[in-house]
């Protein structure tokens, strides 16, 4: 089946679980739900539709909200799924269940840009020293760098 | 004897670049393993907000320097594609042409490297001497022998004479002589096939679950190539075929790279003979209208995606990499139990491990101790310099 | 006269100096036909040819700084290397160069000292277990381990397949052997199997590839040796290549007819028979990869042993055919 039937019938299935759906370019396909539908919409779309896939998890800071994106793909398109939720309380479920080899990619976006993953299986930080100051989060655009006092050792007071 | 933790890494004689893989072991094998990144940073990602798409292009050049062409093409074929632009056909071909050239180098650097870490030194030293022929082609190219520099928004920045031509022809007719010895070789010396054959083996159903991609998926017999399910450059009008085997273990990952390397020759001479003439590149905007989109490709060690989301202006808004590598490691966890303490520098490097790929996020700053606070400082200095320059608040 | 002579064989030839240098001349020749094989030009710079590279070497070992781990016990860890060495020194001793005299046992050639030789070859092994075990590193422990493991493997073939042609030739003493065949060469030709058993267990008890198990860089970082460094590990790497050459030594005297003639004919034998099992050792060295422990253990068992006893029946079936001929 090619990308505009494809579309159709994930309207079909889903229903009012998304919010909107578009396919702006050749095998390539935007869709945006909320998180309370999140695990149901990526089972349905996993079992139904063969998006067994997920390339990768992307953290975008847009200072008013994040929006976190699950990259899909099958043989046909890779689909993106997107969920918006508010800066002062960042938690999203978490879809391990759903798709194990997800584990990685949503440490990354805990460590970095400080969205919690409710339920996640090993919530340690990925990529960030151990001792890292909490609520310092790189990635976020109102992050600004503060270089580290200069010890030299044995230095005059 | 009961269970010990031995770690692997940051520094020990089979990794390349440095990674911490903490082994739980009880005599010779493995009960357990755990994966801690993060000793190769660069900040690259919070960097490429603050840098023009233009100059975004030598940065991504810079995550790495072997699979150096995959990031550069997969960039700069998103922002084409949220441009709006449609890349002249000629460059499109030579695109493709250095891809392939980059795809046989990487998997002969991989031979040499999986079997030096089996111990095979005769087989390392043969198909070293033998990338130095790709090298050099390459160089006859584009001038450089790693970070090519040939993609530029809208196309490529060099062209190809006759004379090049005829040197990449015999250069890939020697290479496949070489290449049919290599198969013989690394499928049929007793030794080597012992130590390779039922290491590592990691089930289809798994493979599918844990996301793994490249070579190391397509060992478990699933046929999934983003050259063929996502077409991108020429590679439609290619007629090539994808390269599988069916043992799940390192044995099939030394089979597929080497089927992989004959299909390859195959593609470049294709792209020599058929090469159109015409332009090779179309002159880009400065600022990308406001979009976002997702960019594929198949570097040699599995699927590289970039995402790009542009506001209108000349830097982008968020550019979000993700590299081959990172897809393996749940994989190679999982390959990891229980097996032979021996046998770990093996299945680790069945992966073809690239950990400056894998670890660019965002920008480390070492607080660790004062000796690491005095290396890095220089570099400290550097990019707050940079930073404060550069921001957009 | 006696006591001069004898002087001249401990310290000179063929003793401590004569092994030292020869065994430089070793490793440079092992070195540059496995770079050769690989399509490399191995040492080339030091002297003509490289022929001074691994002199070189043990001279920049020397001038290393020396550490000993914090929890290792001082005296043993610095003391086994010269110990090592000391061993592999009185074992080539045995081999018989320069005239010995069949017909008078002395305390060089005896009765029995093939035995002595193999003893003192086996203890090696046990150094570089001690080596391992008080380094109190988990990779150096770990390649003791893997030490002791081989053992089990290569000794036994080994042991069978040098006797056998002892059997043939009615004598446990090396001088006696080798003037033995040297009166009916035909004979070697029953001892083919046995000669390639013993150079593969030879391979195994020197540990290179394909049996470098137990200091296999890529995977236990330096194995025994990982913690010695400086005068010890100068000390270690000579010890290797001298039990290479008395290794070799041996096989060449049971296997190959010894080494007849004069003081200067003997020696050029000498030099040639040695250089043939470095060659095939260094060939074998260049055509395989490494393999497990557990597949080393199996290969042994299955293989070395079974030809070796193979061998030793051969040896058998020869001295009752040839009983009158012999007598």
């Amino acid at each position: 089946m090619n990308q505009q039937e494809l579309i159709e019938k994930i309207k079909n299935e889903l229903g009012e679980k998304i919010v909107e759906i578009k396919g702006p370019s050749a095998r390539r396909i935007f869709l945006t739900t909320s998180t309370e539908n999140l695990v149901n919409v990526i089972k349905k779309l996993k079992d139904c539709f063969s998006f067994h896939h997920l390339s990768t998890i992307s953290g975008v800071d847009n200072l008013k909200e994040f929006e976190i994106l699950y990259h899909l793909a099958n043989n046909i398109a890779s689909l993106t799924v997107r969920v918006s939720i508010s800066r002062e309380n960042p938690v999203v479920p978490t879809i391990c269940s759903v798709i194990p080899g997800a584990i990685l990619y949503e440490r990354e976006i805990q460590d970095l840009l400080g969205i919690k993953v409710d339920g996640i299986p090993d919530p340690r930080p990925l990529l960030l020293p151990d001792d890292w100051p909490e609520g310092n989060y790189p990635l976020r655009k109102d992050w600004k760098y503060q270089p580290p006092e200069e010890k030299i050792p044995g230095e005059k007071k | 004897m009961k269970k010990i933790t031995i770690p692997i890494g940051p520094q020990h004689p089979a990794l390349k670049e440095p990674i911490s893989l903490r082994m739980t072991i009880e005599g010779e094998v493995i009960k357990d393993a755990d994966v801690r990144l993060g000793y190769n940073h660069r900040g690259i990602e919070k960097l490429a907000e603050s840098k023009t798409y233009i100059q975004n292009i030598y940065l991504m050049e810079r995550i790495c320097g072997i699979c150096s062409h995959s990031h550069t093409t997969c960039y700069v074929q998103a922002v084409e594609a949220l441009c709006g632009l449609e890349v002249p056909k000629r460059g499109l071909y030579i695109r493709t042409l250095v891809s392939e050239l980059e795809r046989i180098h990487s998997h002969l650097l991989w031979l040499g490297v999986a079997a030096h870490e089996a111990g095979f030194d005769s087989l390392f030293m043969y198909t070293w001497r033998d990338r130095e022929v790709v090298m050099d082609l390459l160089e006859i190219i584009s001038g450089n022998r790693v970070h090519y520099a040939i993609n530029t928004i809208g196309g490529v920045r060099r062209d190809i004479s006759e004379q090049q031509k005829e040197k990449i022809l015999e250069g890939i007719e020697f290479l496949r002589k070489r290449t049919e010895y290599y198969t013989n070789l690394g499928t049929t010396e007793p030794t080597f096939v012992a130590r390779i054959s039922g290491v590592g083996k990691l089930p289809k159903e798994k493979a599918i679950e844990l996301c793994a991609v490249g070579p190391t998926l397509r060992a478990s017999d699933v046929a999934s190539d983003i050259r063929k399910d996502d077409p991108y450059a020429v590679y439609d009008e290619i007629p090539f075929d994808v390269c599988t085997a069916d043992t799940c273990d390192v044995l099939g990952r030394v089979v597929v790279r080497v089927k992989e390397l004959i299909e390859s020759y195959k593609i470049v001479e294709f792209v020599i003979k058929n090469l159109p003439a015409g332009e090779i590149k179309i002159k880009a905007p400065r600022k990308v209208p406001e979009g976002e989109t997702v960019s594929r490709y198949e570097a040699p060690r599995g699927e590289n995606i970039h995402y790009v989301k542009s506001n209108g202006t000349d830097k982008p808004e968020r550019l979000k990499v993700r590299a081959p590598t990172l897809a393996n490691y749940p994989a190679t966890i999982e390959m990891l139990k229980n097996g032979f303490v021996a046998d770990i520098p093996l299945i680790f490097a069945a992966i073809d491990p690239c950990i400056c790929c894998a670890e660019r996020v965002v920008e480390l700053i070492d607080v660790k101790s004062g000796r690491s606070d005095i290396m890095t400082f220089s570099e400290i200095k550097r990019k707050y310099f940079c930073e404060k320059k550069r921001e957009t608040l | 006269m006696s006591i001069l002579k004898s002087l001249i064989y401990l310290l000179i030839y063929p003793g401590l100096l004569f092994l030292f240098v020869y065994s430089t001349f070793c490793e440079w020749f092992d070195r540059k036909l496995y770079a050769r094989l690989q399509n490399r030009v191995g040492p080339a710079y030091t002297g003509r040819a490289g022929i001074l590279q691994p002199v070189a070497d043990f001279f920049k070992l020397l001038f290393k700084e020396d550490i000993i781990p914090e929890r290792a016990d001082r005296v043993i860890f610095s003391s086994l290397p010269v110990v090592g060495l000391a061993i592999v020194l009185t074992a080539g001793l045995y081999l018989p160069l320069w005239n010995i005299d069949v017909s008078i046992p002395s305390y060089n050639s005896f009765q029995g000292d093939i035995i002595v030789v193999l003893y003192l070859l086996s203890l090696p092994t046990l150094i570089f277990f001690l080596a391992g075990w008080h380094s109190t590193n988990f990779f150096s422990t770990l390649g003791g381990v893997r030490v002791l493991t081989m053992l089990f493997g290569y000794e036994v073939p080994l042991f069978l397949a040098i006797l056998s042609p002892a059997i043939v030739a009615d004598s446990w003493r090396l001088a006696e052997i080798a003037d033995f065949y040297q009166k009916c060469p035909f004979l070697l030709l029953f001892q083919l199997t046995g000669f390639f058993v013993a150079v593969i267990a030879l391979q195994a008890k020197l540990e290179r590839t394909p049996f470098d198990i137990p200091h296999a860089e890529t995977e236990i970082v330096g194995g025994t040796f990982t913690e010695y460094s400086g005068k010890k590990l100068a000390f270690f790497r000579l010890m290797t290549d001298i039990e290479m050459v008395v290794g070799s030594g041996l096989i060449a005297t049971v296997f190959m007819a010894g080494f007849p003639g004069n003081a200067f004919v003997s020696f050029v034998n000498f030099i040639i028979k040695t250089l043939i099992v470095i060659s095939i050792l260094s060939l074998i060295r260049a055509a395989c990869s490494r393999i497990r422990i557990d597949q080393m253990v199996n290969f042994s068992w299955k293989w070395l042993t079974p030809l070796a006893v193979m061998q030793l029946f051969i040896s058998i079936l020869v001295k009752g055919v040839f009983w009158r001929i012999l007598q």
